[in-house]
């Protein structure tokens, strides 16, 4: 079940100066969400912007009745989302897309995020912890302030392992760095990110004969499977917001896939 | 005032609300299932067919621009045969009427799926895509040249006794030349309008922002341009007209109306807001009673110039 919700902006929360967490109000979407879902959220009155835009679901508290959603002002589709005042009701259609699935027992889960790929974890690790599982978690970024949620995923026990480009937090080089020590024994991969870090873990993983679920980003013009837009190449064009956004790894030709958002 | 009358009939087609969705943009009809109120939809057109099943243009398909939306996903669709047997019967269950919109590559193909539909249960009429702007082959080329809008539309109403909707591209120099040869040749209604070629680049890395290069625009961007050629086909024309371009709102399927069409489609607005059927139905009817029209019908071409 899918629905159009009006979600009000109950706390907007800066967590670099071009990043913020969106807390939202909508006791529907906050109970019907699963990790790994997105909704499509309308932008608020902006003059010429027309199309909503998809948002992994970040975090979930049904009991609050919240959810939130990870912006990064990129453009001025996500400039105007960010800068909402607190108060502001927005629509949000969802819950939509495909979910991260648990791992099995003998798996140990390992996240890879890039930047603000980290996004649709913290509810998914949530879920992990209510399951009673540990999970190691990998986060890159350009620098430190790339690093989104860190303290997050650590308040819920995670291991959590940083690298960033420059070298101002964590190991210095790209997230893929760190992935090889995380790959010890029988483990689950789970990465969101840029499509070079993705491209790349997914031949690591392979490499491996590691199991990877992958959760891809997409310009999407309607979420619900209509405009064909968001495709992404499997054996044939599959839409990103029906049959993904979470994805088995294994399952996409990434030569044939390799495009800028 | 006793309830105003917001069905029209069209080509010998009953629409229980002149609002249908236009092809493309409600895949094959049961996708918003749960989120559309269906009671508001007239008729929907679905997503256009070939023979064979496409893949489509390879991706990006899609950009935003000032109120509109470029998109090049070139007919990707399931072919005919898989239309029949699977999407067509969950199409039958829904109380409205369906346009199957078909394509070709040539003027056998059109004749020939006209042919195999006109024995599909369920299927209220057929639109032709000939104004698509998104294949190398067939698509607006037919729909450029009056006499090869013509001879596919011959093509196609000898194949069938369907309702036979020829649709029109805004890319021409006079579409009232089109317009009159499909309806000398056979054509029912006319869909007035598909997408405007259209194209965007990145600057900064100096690139189209669709892989196909070209694009249809669509999207309240566009609506003043299809009103216009509305206004203008539905003049040239006997047969009725449906306008199509950005509606957004009750107001603006009203300019279409008052322009000459007989219904209106709404496309990209639907992927935007789910709710706009309902609203623009109801907007509609409260028109009719502020204004004592009795039947929406009677605003077809009702512009006072």
């Amino acid at each position: 079940m899918r629905r159009d919700e009006k979600a009000t902006l109950v706390e907007r929360r800066a967590l670099s100066p071009d990043a913020s967490l969106l807390c939202f109000r909508s006791s529907f979407l906050a109970s019907a969400l699963r990790p790994g879902q997105f909704t499509m959220v309308r932008l608020p009155e902006a003059e010429g912007l027309l199309l909503r835009r998809p948002y992994s679901f970040c975090d979930a508290e049904p009991d609050r009745e919240q959810f939130s959603l990870l912006v990064k002002e990129v453009g001025r589709g996500t400039r105007a989302l960010a800068r909402l005042p607190e108060g502001a009701e927005v629509d949000c259609l969802g819950p939509l897309g495909s979910t991260f699935t648990m791992p099995a027992p003998e798996h140990r889960p390992v996240i890879v995020a890039g930047g603000v790929g980290i996004a649709p974890f913290l509810a998914f690790s949530r879920a992990l912890r209510a399951a009673e599982r540990d999970a190691t978690v990998l986060l890159g970024g350009r620098t430190a302030h790339d690093l989104y949620l860190r303290e997050e995923f650590e308040a819920l026990g995670m291991d959590v392992r940083c690298a960033t480009e420059d070298g101002s937090f964590g190991e210095k080089g790209r997230v893929s760095v760190l992935i090889d020590d995380a790959l010890a024994g029988p483990v689950q991969l789970y990465s969101c990110g840029p499509t070079p870090m993705l491209v790349k873990v997914a031949e690591l993983a392979r490499e491996r004969g590691v199991a990877h679920q992958v959760s891809l980003e997409r310009r999407m013009g309607c979420g619900m499977g209509c405009c064909l837009g968001c495709v992404v190449y499997t054996s044939e064009y599959v839409r990103c917001c029906s049959e993904g956004p979470v994805f088995d790894a294994d399952s996409i030709q990434w030569d044939r896939d390799r495009h800028p958002l | 005032m006793t309830k105003p009358d917001l069905s029209v009939t069209i080509a010998g087609i009953h629409f229980r609300t002149p609002l249908i969705a236009a092809s493309g943009t409600f895949g094959y009809g049961t996708e918003y299932l749960d989120v559309v109120d269906y009671s508001a939809i007239g008729g929907i057109v679905v997503k256009g067919l070939y023979l064979e099943p496409r893949e489509g243009c390879a991706p990006p398909r899609i950009w935003e621009t000032p109120s509109g939306m470029l998109n090049a996903i070139g007919l990707q669709e399931v072919g005919i045969e898989k239309f029949v047997t699977e999407k067509m019967p969950r199409l039958c269950e829904l109380d409205t009427s369906v346009l199957v919109n078909i394509c070709g590559s040539s003027l056998e193909e059109y004749a020939e799926l006209a042919r195999i539909l006109d024995d599909v249960d369920g299927v209220s009429g057929i639109e032709m895509n000939i104004s698509c702007p998104n294949v190398h082959e067939g698509g607006i080329l037919f729909g450029c040249d009056p006499n090869m809008a013509a001879r596919v539309t011959e093509a196609v109403k000898k194949k069938t006794s369907l309702p036979v909707i020829p649709k029109l591209s805004p890319n021409v120099t006079d579409i009232t030349a089109v317009a009159r040869e499909v309806e000398a040749a056979g054509a029912d209604a006319l869909s007035v309008m598909n997408t405007i070629p259209a194209m965007a680049i990145d600057v900064e890395t100096r690139r189209p922002r669709l892989k196909n290069i070209i694009g249809g625009l669509s999207g309240p961007a566009i609506r003043p341009i299809a009103v216009r050629l509305v206004y203008q086909t539905a003049n040239a024309v006997q047969i009725p007209v449906i306008g199509i371009g950005g509606i957004a709102s009750h107001e603006d399927a009203l300019e279409f109306l008052l322009a000459g069409a007989s219904a209106v489609q709404i496309g990209t607005m639907g992927f935007v807001d789910p709710s706009v059927w309902r609203k623009t139905l109801d907007g509609l009817e409260d028109y009719c009673r502020r204004h004592a029209v009795a039947a929406i019908s009677e605003l077809t071409g009702a512009v006072e110039t």
